[in-house]
């Protein structure tokens, strides 16, 4: 590496000017694809208060999905399932002055427990990284913890 | 080797999670230590934005209305390299600002400074086969912030790049040189590293400025490449 990268700032609260284009503003009904899954939850914040101005982008091989919580903290987004059962996830909001990385697991967890990532995590923290089934096929439920109990596991790289 | 070593980036040119000074930060930052995954991660995936992302006039923010906006003209042009130095083609830039009054066009800024109804602040553009880039718009306004005591933030632009994947991916702001508020700024001062906080200040540019039209501003920017070291076995 010859030059140092860019520092990074927050997205601040008004980010939706800029970054609506290409994030999705409601969900499409999972219906219109068989690929598309729903995955939906609340982000929340080291007093469990939910967080109105995050954006959540869904990073697959080639897939890629964008949106923003709402106003109780809440998003749904209807993204393609990758071929490798998960997301990289990156998070940006008002207040981090760089995003927060994770992965999202969307298969079986004992296939995902040979993920070289999930490798690397404390057993008791693993569950943060799963997303739970509503009942109904191809809908998923993630919620995020910033900070403090059940916090969220994040990497870095 | 300590772990700080390890990592490609040096650590102080980056800001943390936690600044205290940035109240938000408090209650939002991670408290446990995140996990170094290094060299890990599938290298250069993402998504790539072609030329249907962008609309013709995306990239001139004083024509995107009936009128021309209020305040001072500016060009703002620079390069996106990666961090051996080579270009980074086709580069999705999206841009977002304050009015020249200091006011964003969203439902949730309430600063009694007023909307330009020739002005909605979002911009876009790719960069092209040298990884330049160029954007007119106007000198955003300085704008009061709740952070603390008279709380001002420094005039800046807000700038999102996609380059080779998820590695590369950046969100940051662009501030004006000689801005008297920046030693006061808890964002701007977030950055430990005091030359990679200056990297952040674009630089007036005289062979971008354009006789009786604009003022031209400078800002280039490095991209973190899409390779990630391997990690040290060791480490394992």
């Amino acid at each position: 590496m010859k030059f140092i990268p860019t520092a990074s700032q927050t997205v601040g609260p008004f980010f939706s000017i800029g970054l609506a284009p290409l994030s999705q503003q409601e969900p499409e009904a999972p219906e219109s694809s068989k690929d598309k899954i729903t995955i939906r939850g609340t982000l929340c914040d080291a007093d469990r208060s939910p967080i109105p101005d995050a954006l959540l982008e869904f990073w697959g091989a080639k897939e890629f999905a964008r949106v923003p919580t709402s106003e109780d903290g809440t998003f749904v987004v209807s993204p393609v399932l990758p071929a490798a059962q998960y997301f990289d996830i990156l998070i940006f909001m008002r207040g981090l002055m760089k995003p927060v990385y994770t992965r999202l697991f969307l298969g079986e967890r004992d296939a995902a427990l040979s993920d070289p990532i999930l490798k690397l995590v404390p057993s008791e923290r693993i569950a943060t990284l799963f997303a739970a089934t509503d009942g109904s096929p191809n809908h998923f439920v993630w919620n995020v913890v910033m900070q403090g109990e059940n916090e969220t596991v994040f990497f870095e790289f | 080797m300590n772990s700080a070593e390890k990592k490609d980036i040096p650590l102080a040119s980056q800001p943390p999670y936690l600044c205290p000074a940035y109240v938000s930060s408090r209650k939002r930052a991670p408290s446990k230590p995140l996990i170094l995954i290094q060299g890990l991660l599938a290298s250069a995936n993402g998504p790539v934005f072609g030329h249907e992302t962008i609309q013709p006039g995306d990239s001139d923010l004083t024509r995107q209305h009936h009128g021309e906006p209020l305040g001072e003209r500016i060009i703002v042009t620079g390069k996106v390299q990666d961090d051996d130095g080579h270009p980074v083609r086709g580069a999705l830039i999206e841009i977002w600002q304050a009015n020249a009054a200091g006011r964003y066009k969203h439902k949730n800024d309430n600063h009694a400074a007023p909307l330009d109804p020739n002005f909605s602040g979002c911009g876009r553009v790719l960069t092209d086969d040298n990884g330049q880039y160029s954007f007119v718009t106007i000198k955003p306004g300085a704008y009061p912030w709740k952070n603390h005591e008279n709380a001002w933030r420094p005039a800046h632009i807000h700038f999102s790049l996609f380059g080779a994947g998820l590695l590369s991916r950046l969100v940051t702001q662009m501030y004006f040189p000689g801005d008297p508020l920046l030693p006061f700024d808890p964002m701007f001062t977030s950055i430990p590293d005091e030359n990679a906080r200056l990297r952040l200040i674009s630089s007036f540019d005289w062979p971008t400025t354009k006789p009786e039209h604009a003022l031209g501003y400078r800002f280039d920017i490095i991209l973190r490449g899409s390779r990630s070291t391997p990690m040290d076995p060791n480490h394992l």
